[in-house]
């Protein structure tokens, strides 16, 4: 493993030459479109940093409702309960179900919490010039990138506990607000990291080194 | 910027800088995508077909299929949420399977095809929003949820959806972006 200090090597962005997002062929940065896909090329994503930061405050902003809200009603001879994301966790330790409540405690409450400071802490260190641990700081993007997807465990639960407790007068589940805005906060943090180009973490390596 | 070259069957290429797997060179991948798609393909219609989880309380029953499940969410008024669940579990996994058989058919053969370059756009574009095996997990915590208060019958698709994630996650592994791309543009030159 070649050590963070050595010099920076000779990028395809010094050659004048753009990688293309879809299909990495490498085409010269002047061209509009790729040669081979005809996706439209660009050397770094356009306004990456700013898009990530919005997406990020939307899905923060959609994390209260999704917290707050009810994520699915239980309606019992007639009697209904709301229960949140928290309440339901609360539940499952009170039954003495541990497992699953870590299982929902980590995809819907650790997972975003880390997501949205991930993104949040990311995008504001590619600003200055001066960058620290790139290579730590290009895991974090691609363990942010690669957990995304899990937070859509309750949203699934609450699917499959809707379709299957529907007992007539007897007992029925029916979904809250908070799993449509828990499932939007998902696809937002993950447009997010998309959004995100890990590249401009090196490129603030290549700024120190002038 | 690093050249790549010619690898060989096995050979991986990392970046120098920040170590990731860049590309994974297997003159198999293409067959092996393939093989697996199309059982994947087999068992998605299977697991879309049958019952997948059964439910006895109090002498009344509540039989759950995929589709149905997302018909009933729909039928009540929770069209997006239906959305939500059943196109990335369901929807979107036809979709790539699909649209990687219509790829990889003329690849293997070295055809040239008008549709290579979209179908492999489509294909990268689709997958990360796949989430089979998040599903997985989600049922699984459906069950231990439910099975405190009623009898839970676990019906043929569930088994049949667990093949198809195992065979559509090896399908979608055995795929290199660097690799289709280059054989895409050396049938395209």
């Amino acid at each position: 493993m070649s050590g963070v200090n050595s010099p920076a090597p000779e990028t395809a962005a010094s050659r004048g030459l753009a990688c293309c997002h879809v299909c990495l062929k490498l085409s010269p940065s002047t061209a509009h479109s790729c040669g081979l896909c005809g996706a439209s090329l660009h050397t770094r994503l356009p306004d990456s940093r700013q898009r990530t930061i919005a997406l990020t405050i939307t899905a923060a902003l959609l994390y209260i409702p999704a917290n707050v809200l009810p994520i699915m009603s239980t309606v019992q001879l007639g009697n209904a309960t709301d229960s949140t994301i928290i309440g339901g966790i609360l539940l499952l330790i009170h039954h003495g179900s541990y497992p699953v409540a870590a299982v929902i405690f980590v995809a819907s409450v650790i997972i975003p919490i880390a997501k949205l400071f991930a993104l949040t802490w990311l995008s504001w260190s590619i600003s200055g010039t001066h960058g620290v641990a790139h290579r730590q700081r290009t895991r974090l993007y691609r363990a942010t990138e690669l957990i995304g997807k899990w937070s859509m465990t309750d949203v699934f639960v609450v699917a499959v506990l809707v379709a299957l407790i529907q007992l007539g007068g007897l007992l029925i589940i029916t979904p809250g607000p908070a799993a449509l805005a828990f499932g939007a906060m998902v696809i937002v943090t993950m447009l997010a990291a998309e959004s995100f180009d890990p590249r401009l973490i090196w490129d603030q390596e290549e700024r120190q080194h002038g | 910027m690093i050249e790549i070259g010619e690898l060989k069957s096995g050979q991986r290429a990392r970046c120098p800088r920040c170590n990731r797997l860049l590309t994974s060179h297997n003159d198999e991948a293409t067959s092996r995508a393939l093989a697996f798609a199309f059982a994947a393909a087999l068992l998605l219609v299977m697991a879309n077909s049958f019952p997948f989880l059964e439910l006895q309380a109090s002498g009344l029953e509540k039989t759950m299929t995929i589709p149905r499940a997302g018909a009933e969410l729909y039928r009540d008024g929770h069209a997006v949420l239906a959305g939500m669940v059943l196109v990335p579990i369901a929807v979107l996994p036809a979709v790539i399977l699909a649209t990687m058989i219509t790829l990889l058919v003329p690849l293997r053969r070295r055809a040239r095809s008008s549709w290579l370059v979209p179908t492999g756009r489509l294909l990268f574009a689709l997958n990360p929003w796949c989430m089979v095996e998040v599903f997985i997990i989600g049922v699984l915590v459906s069950l231990v949820k439910i099975g405190a208060m009623a009898t839970i019958v676990i019906g043929i698709s569930f088994w049949a959806y667990i093949g198809f994630v195992l065979c559509f996650i090896a399908a979608v592994g055995s795929l290199d972006r660097f690799q289709i791309w280059r054989e895409i543009e050396a049938c395209q030159a």
